[in-house]
């Protein structure tokens, strides 16, 4: 009990402290909460969006109009665990004679770089935690020697019909419960029993 | 798949040196960071496999015998059954193995390891700069308050699974997955030949081939893990029973 010396007024300072404390340790844990939700590679609330590219770069020209596969520039997206992307060289193959010259100002950039010996910095749209190893390999080969897709629909499983996107964006979440679904999903069909095991991916 | 997988480890140390080559290539395969004097004298020096030595004998008939010492896979895990999120259990091929995005760091499984195997991360792992393009984009690096132990390099044997998958078309046999597809870096960098590793359900595969050697035994035995590693009892060339020779 409150001795009878202490009026309520005395008491004033000491509660607003208190509560003063409260707000910011609650804060501090929703900060916390937050921080620990959002940091995961993607937010729940929609999609970041695509992050803007050095050069403007229209997958809708070089796939659906010109009907380029995407193992062509994606070169290593059959063969090993990143999908990379060619270097500066690889798209002077075709832009030393398609639009070389008169070109349009974003093949300028490319014959730029190329002529300042300078590599393109992509900016990444698909991005995986350090803990998860992933790799494109297997995946593809799966979607397109077991499901029987062709190259560019097993591609589309994971990052949507990227041929109708002037800039690339992530279409999927990704997250664990993503990957887990589809190899879930696949158990069977694999015949392997390990699938859906950790040391799948984390290691 | 015909039948379920077991890796195992043959260590003959009659033939380690103690040169320490699979510490270091364990160090570079495994995205370790580099041991300083200070972290061997506050005892967190990280050595997934880390080579005893053990002096045998009194003065001036001293001999050092090496021992290298890593996790020993045990069928019977003292670690797994204190972990409280789950982080550590055994997957089907017989590994025990650590789930860093689990690990909540209670360091209980370290705490209950008889072979001190387990390495706790108590501070954010350092390079000098140059270093952190050498790391090996295949092994995650552990960051501050998980623990972490030897994988018997499960990021080969999943590589090894995967190459072979895609050469031999989709699946994964006996016959294609086998010693010398793969091998931890340990093993790959041993001079001596000393480590042999493969599967142990496979009665022709070289690891069940030498474990059936009579100098076999394990580390710790007696107590019941029934480890992975089995050891060779090094050849004592002045033992009594030799010198008749």
């Amino acid at each position: 009990m409150i001795p009878k010396f202490i009026t309520p007024k005395m008491l004033i300072i000491p509660i607003a402290l208190g509560g003063l404390l409260t707000t910011a340790v609650v804060i501090l844990v929703a900060i916390f909460l937050l921080r620990a939700w959002f940091s995961t590679p993607i937010q729940i609330f929609g999609f970041p969006g695509p992050p803007e590219q050095p050069i403007a770069f229209p997958h809708t020209a070089h796939v659906d109009i010109e009907g380029i596969n995407c193992a062509f520039c994606h070169r290593n997206v059959t063969k090993g665990d990143a999908a990379t992307i060619l270097p500066v060289e690889g798209c002077l193959l075709c832009h030393s004679t398609v639009q070389g010259e008169n070109a349009p100002p974003e093949v300028a950039k490319v014959i730029e770089h190329y002529n300042n010996n300078r590599p393109i910095d992509w900016k990444r749209v698909h991005r995986l935690p350090d803990h998860v190893q992933f790799s494109h390999e297997p995946h593809v080969r799966f979607l397109t020697e077991v499901q029987g897709l062709e190259l560019e629909a097993a591609c589309a499983t994971c990052h949507g019909d990227v041929r109708d996107m002037v800039e690339v964006e992530q279409v999927r979440s990704l997250k664990m419960g993503d990957c887990v679904d589809c190899h879930r999903d696949n158990e069977v069909l694999t015949d392997n029993p390990d699938i859906t095991d950790c040391t799948t991916c984390h290691y | 798949m015909a039948e379920t997988k077991k890796w195992a480890m043959v260590i003959d140390l009659d033939r380690c040196t103690g040169c320490q080559a699979c510490v270091v290539a364990c160090q570079a395969e495994n995205n370790i960071p580099i041991n300083e004097e200070k972290d061997f004298l506050s005892r967190r020096a990280k050595q997934w496999i880390r080579i005893d030595r053990v002096w045998e004998g009194t003065w001036p008939n001293v001999k050092a015998r090496f021992i290298p010492v890593l996790c020993q896979h045990c069928e019977n895990a003292p670690c797994e059954p204190v972990c409280p999120v789950y982080a550590t259990y055994h997957n089907s091929q017989g590994l025990n193995v650590q789930v860093y995005n689990r690990c909540v760091g209670t360091r209980y499984c370290a705490n209950n390891c008889p072979y001190q195997v387990r390495f706790f991360n108590f501070h954010d792992p350092e390079w000098p700069d140059t270093f952190w393009n050498q790391l090996n984009p295949d092994v995650t690096v552990r960051s501050r308050g998980i623990m972490e132990k030897c994988t018997f390099c499960i990021q080969r044997i999943r590589r090894a699974e995967r190459t072979i998958e895609g050469r031999d078309g989709g699946k994964v046999n006996d016959q294609s997955l086998k010693a010398g597809n793969y091998m931890p870096a340990c093993v790959n960098a041993c001079p001596t030949n000393t480590l042999t590793f493969g599967d142990i359900n496979d009665p022709n595969s070289d690891v069940s081939r030498r474990a059936r050697d009579p100098r076999h035994y394990k580390l710790l035995d007696h107590i019941g893990t029934s480890p992975s590693v089995i050891y060779l009892k090094k050849v004592d060339p002045n033992a009594p029973e030799e010198e008749a020779h």
